[in-house]
Parts: C-alpha cells; structure tokens; sequence
C-alpha cells in the first residue's frame, strides 16, 4: 500500500529555484511517468522522494507515513538510476543482495529470493560475474533485480534506458512494464522521451521550469494538451501551429487557410479573436481539392517513414506538415490538398499559450 | 622511423644513465664489502665473503633488522588508517569545496617541511622540560613523558612524526580520490539501507583499492628513506632502540667506526633484502587487486 503524496514541494539552490511549490498525488499501484525537456525538475523530484536530495520546503509522503525527513534507506524506495550504479567490486549477486544484507535479512532467506529475481529478469548464468563483464542491457537487469528483490513499497527509475540502443530501450521497456502488471508496485518513472512515456504510462506528469504543466493519462495528454508547450512537446511529426483570426460560426481565418472549429469543444470563442491553431501531422491526410476543411500546399518535402509518410508544404509562405500513406505518389512542387476533421484542432491563447478548450 | 626504433632510442640515454649510475655504485659496494677497508688506515686485504658472515653473527645486525620491519610496518600502516579515518571524515562532515580546500592546504604543509626541519620541531614538542605536549600531560596529572629516551616510546615517538607528515599529505590525496568517485553507486548504497561507515567500508574504499595499494607501496619506499628523521630525533637512541638498517650502517661505515667494507656489506645485504621483500609484496598487491 502506498500511495505518494507531495504537498507543496519547493526545491532552491541558492537563490535560484528549480521546482516551486509543486503538488502531485499518485495513487497506489500506478505507473506515473515524469516527462519533460531536461531541466524541467523531474530527476530533481524524482531524487526528493528518493531522498537523496532535501527538500526546500514541503512536505513529501509515502504510504501514509512522513518520509520528508527519514534517510533514502528507510523510506521503503528502489531506485534505478540512468548509469545503473552498480558496485563495480561486487560480483553481480553480491550487487543485487546488498540492501538485504544491510537490512539484516539471513541469508537462508536471500538465497531463495536472489534466485527468483535473477530467473525473472534472466540473470542467472551471469550471478557470478563483474559489473563490467555484462552488457549495457545485462547491466541495466541488474540493477532491476537489485531494486526488485528489496520488494519496495515504490520504485523510482531515474531514465534508466537512455544509455541503451534502440532496440533494447524497447525491449527494456516492455519488461519493465509487465513488471509493473505482475507486481503492482507503485512507481515513478522519469524520462525525457514521450514515445516512451506515452508507451509506459498509467498517467503522464508533463513538466515545465519545475511546475507541472498537465497531469494526466496519455491519451488526454495527446487528445486534449491543456497548452500549447504540451502540444508541441507531445507527438512526432511535432504539430503545426499557426496564428488565425476567428471569424463568425466558428470559422478561423489565416491567409487562405480557412477552418471550421468544433463548437462542442470551444464554445466559449468570440468571433474578431486572434488564436493559435494547432493541427497534429498524424491527424490531417489527403483530400479531393474542395473537401471540408481542406488546405493547399506546395510540397517541399518528402520523408519517408516506412508505412507511412511526412509531407512538408508550403502554405502561405509558412511550413506545414502532415503524414500520409500516399507519401509515394508525391513529388516536391506538386499542389496538394489536406484536410483535418474539426475535433481534432487544437486552439490555443496566443498570449498565454493554454487552450481554449472548454474542460 | 619505425615506433619500435624510435621507442628505443628514446629509451636508451635515461636507462644507459642510469644504469650507470646504479651499476656504479653497486659495483663499487661490492667490491668494498669483498675488502676489510676501515677510515683508519690506508691498507687493505680482499677477504671474501668475511663480512656477510660476520652479519650473520652481529646481534646488532639483526635488532637493525628488526627495528627496520617493526618501522615500515608502523609507518605504512599508520599512515594508511590516518590518511584512510581524516579522509572519510572530511567527506562525510566538511561539504564545502572552500572548507576542503583550506583544510587541503594546511595538510600539505608538514609534508612540505624539510624533514630536519619536523625533526626539530617535534624534538621541541617531545622535550620533556620545554615541550608542549608535556606541558598539556601535566595539566592532567601526567608526566613528564621522555618520550624520545624511553626505548618503549621512541620509535612510536619518531613514527608518529612520520605519519604526522605523511598521513596528511595522503589524507589530501585520498580526499581528492574519493571526489571523484561517481555518484550513483554511493547513493545507491544510501538507498540500499547502507550506513555511512558501511558506504565507506563496501563501497568507496573497495572502489578505491587500487590507488590505495600504490599509496602503500609508495609510503613502503619512501619509509626506508627515514635517516633523516629517525638521526636528527634519536640518532638510533636511547641504546639501539629506534637503529634502523641505514643508521647502523651509517654508524659503522661513517660515525664510529669508520668500517667501510663492513657497511657496505650491509648494504648490499639491505639491497638484496627489500628488492626481494617488495616483489613479493607487489605481486601480492597486484593479486589482491585483482
């Protein structure tokens, strides 16, 4: 049972804060994904309620108990970090029975559990070797075999696949995510990279300059950014943005552009207004020229992605991409004609980029 | 030029230099020890191997023999846990770089004091009727401590001076070692439930082994050089309790009797004694680190 809650989180060096007042609540047994650019306080939060940084100010609890106070040992955390940390000296056992040999625990009881964690995470043939005699991705089950056997009430992953290749931060992923639907531990996970947020997550703590700037499960955070950093920093191809007057029925107006919005989801837009459209790449395709919602381009580029493909044109002088299959029948200076359906445009306040979507 | 040749002739005017220099003077001890020549009197007489025998019949040899691993034991060892307790507590209890770095800079000092120089000033601190340090015993009760003409304490008296200077100074590198180490692992061990002396004792300082039997190689070299400190304090006194090997040799080739050859059998003896002791102790090392 363990729930987090952290009331008021101020964290400074010097004079210079980095998280200013932050509150978050997860709930036991999810999976939360702390995402944002470097240096938006996430590994910073993350190493809080680790306890290896202090606090400023704020109060932090795990489970219902205090922690802000308790040394990292006591708080009932595992942490897995970016450059594993293993102990170089130590063989690969002695590395994963540390912080139960510390707690104490007989070794008649470590056995056993040491050798349920190492079948788990396939390590068994590697128990007696170095560290440095193990691949990155070996390395990196370590040190989750490390952080699992101590059967912690939270795990904490400060980017622990960063410094993997590709194909293996992929694989890493998914067995850290079936990991999480067999043993239901409660877990904080930082990363900078969305497609492996989106991928992971129960729900997705987007942070900016050390305040959270949306909270919630992929899908709102993909559906429905709350502004446009959100929408920007979520989603590849990156979405257009462009800056259009509102004309009467909801009708927004930029150069040629011309586009009806959703009135379910902006009631609230007054005709004469200036906003920021956004229209996601994923969510336009090709249309018959004429169709609803339609834009002219000149095509600029093609990028092929396998299945599917980025078309960048040239609308009114300004770049605006969207993806397609029939990317193959393209050629750079063709005209084309694109559409995006009116739900899936987003509209934010040019001056304080939040959108203006109603909640 | 290939990398080979240029490899060697690169090699070839310091190791000839040296060579010679060593080849020399070896040589010539050598032939001294295979002589009975004396300061005395001009005349001499190859005698073979009569002056290793008589080392072997010397009890004075044997206690310089002694007094010299009963030293480097001391010494290296002192040195060791000094530097290994002052590094670990300047870690853990000074965390600002300004603090570590003043306290960095006057540890360097006794190790920059020529060593006649702390020879003297501990000379002064020990004196039973001037010194300061009997001074502050006889405030509580005790004393005057001869600490330097007490055969019991004399030869801890001098090492301590030894490690004073030495153990500081490796307390600086030990410092600086261990701010370098990475993070992660120390703060996994936090996590791990570790205690501070147990993040030290499995973590930095097995992280650490290497460096630190090359300090422990170098503090066993660097002790065998200690004539100045162990004449200027003790001159190998009270009695022989604090003669190393070099002082006897000094005694007996220069001081007293003026017995070059006997000295010089010494030597080679010495030579012979600490090149086999620290192969051994250096493959030993090697292994442990391993």
């Amino acid at each position: 049972m363990a729930h987090i809650h952290c009331t008021d989180i101020v964290k400074s060096y010097g004079a210079h804060p980095v998280i200013s007042g932050l509150n978050l609540d997860i709930p036991n047994h999810e999976f939360v994904v702390f995402l944002g650019p470097s240096g938006c306080g996430k590994s910073t939060m993350l190493r809080m309620i680790a306890g290896l940084e202090e606090v400023s100010g704020g109060r932090i609890e795990i489970g219902g108990t205090d922690v802000t106070d308790l040394p990292p040992g006591e708080r009932g955390v595992a942490m897995v970090f970016q450059s594993y940390a293993l102990y170089p000296h130590m063989s690969v056992a002695d590395n994963i029975t540390f912080g139960l040999r510390r707690q104490g625990v007989s070794k008649a009881e470590i056995a056993p559990r040491l050798k349920q964690v190492a079948e788990v995470l396939g390590l068994e043939q590697f128990l007696d070797r170095r560290p440095k005699n193990l691949s990155g991705g070996q390395q990196q089950r370590v040190a989750m075999a490390r952080a699992m056997i101590k059967t912690p009430k939270v795990f904490l992953f400060d980017e622990p696949l960063s410094n993997l290749d590709a194909k293996l931060r992929e694989k890493l992923r998914t067995e850290i995510r079936r990991m999480h639907l067999k043993l239901k531990t409660t877990t904080i996970f930082v990363t900078h990279d969305q497609l492996e947020a989106m991928t992971i997550a129960d729900r997705i703590v987007l942070m900016r300059d050390g305040m959270i700037e949306q909270m919630g499960t992929p899908d709102e955070i993909f559906e429905r950014p709350a502004s446009r950093f959100v929408a920007d920093f979520i989603g590849t191809p990156a979405m257009n943005f462009v800056t259009a007057t509102l004309e009467a029925g909801l009708i927004a107006r930029s150069g040629s552009i011309k586009l009806q919005l959703s009135e379910a989801e902006f009631p609230s837009l007054n005709p004469g207004q200036e906003v920021e459209l956004g229209l996601r790449p994923a969510r336009m395709d090709l249309c018959a020229p004429g169709s609803a919602n339609a834009l002219t381009g000149e095509v600029v580029l093609v990028e092929n992605m396998g299945a599917e493909g980025q078309v960048i044109t040239e609308v009114d002088g300004a770049e605006i991409s969207f993806v397609t299959q029939g990317f193959r029948d393209l050629s750079i200076g063709d005209t084309v004609h694109f559409t995006i359906r009116p739900e899936h445009i987003h509209v934010f306040d040019p001056k304080t980029g939040r959108s203006l979507r109603k909640d | 030029m290939t990398r080979k040749r240029f490899v060697i002739l690169s090699l070839v005017p310091a190791i000839g230099l040296l060579a010679t220099l060593a080849v020399v003077s070896i040589a010539g001890a050598v032939w001294f020890a295979l002589m009975n020549r004396t300061l005395r009197s001009p005349d001499y007489d190859f005698v073979g191997a009569y002056n290793f025998l008589r080392l072997l019949r010397d009890h004075r040899f044997f206690n310089a023999l002694e007094i010299s691993a009963i030293w480097e034991l001391v010494t290296v060892t002192g040195t060791l846990v000094v530097a290994v307790l002052l590094a670990v507590l300047i870690f853990e209890t000074v965390k600002k770089p300004l603090w570590r770095n003043l306290i960095s800079f006057a540890f360097l000092v006794p190790v920059l004091l020529p060593r006649v120089a702390a020879a003297f000033i501990w000379r002064f601190l020990y004196s039973p009727s001037l010194g300061a340090i009997n001074y502050l015993l006889s405030l509580v009760g005790i004393g005057p401590v001869e600490f330097l003409a007490d055969p019991s304490l004399a030869l801890v008296s001098v090492a301590i001076v030894d490690i004073w200077q030495w153990g500081l100074f490796f307390t600086v590198i030990l410092l600086k070692l261990m701010e370098t180490l990475p993070r992660d692992p120390i703060e996994a061990a936090k996590l791990d439930n570790a205690r501070t002396w147990e993040i030290h004792a499995y973590i930095t300082l097995p992280m650490l082994k290497g460096p630190l039997i090359s300090l422990a190689l170098v503090k066993a070299v660097e002790s065998l050089r200690s004539f100045d400190l162990i004449f200027v304090m003790t001159g190998g006194g009270p009695g022989t309790a604090t003669e190393t090997l070099d002082l006897y040799a000094y005694q007996m080739g220069i001081n007293m009797g003026g017995r070059i050859s006997y000295a010089s059998a010494m030597s080679i003896l010495l030579l012979i004694v600490t090149t086999v002791a620290f192969t051994i102790i250096w493959k030993a090392g090697k292994k442990w680190a391993n």
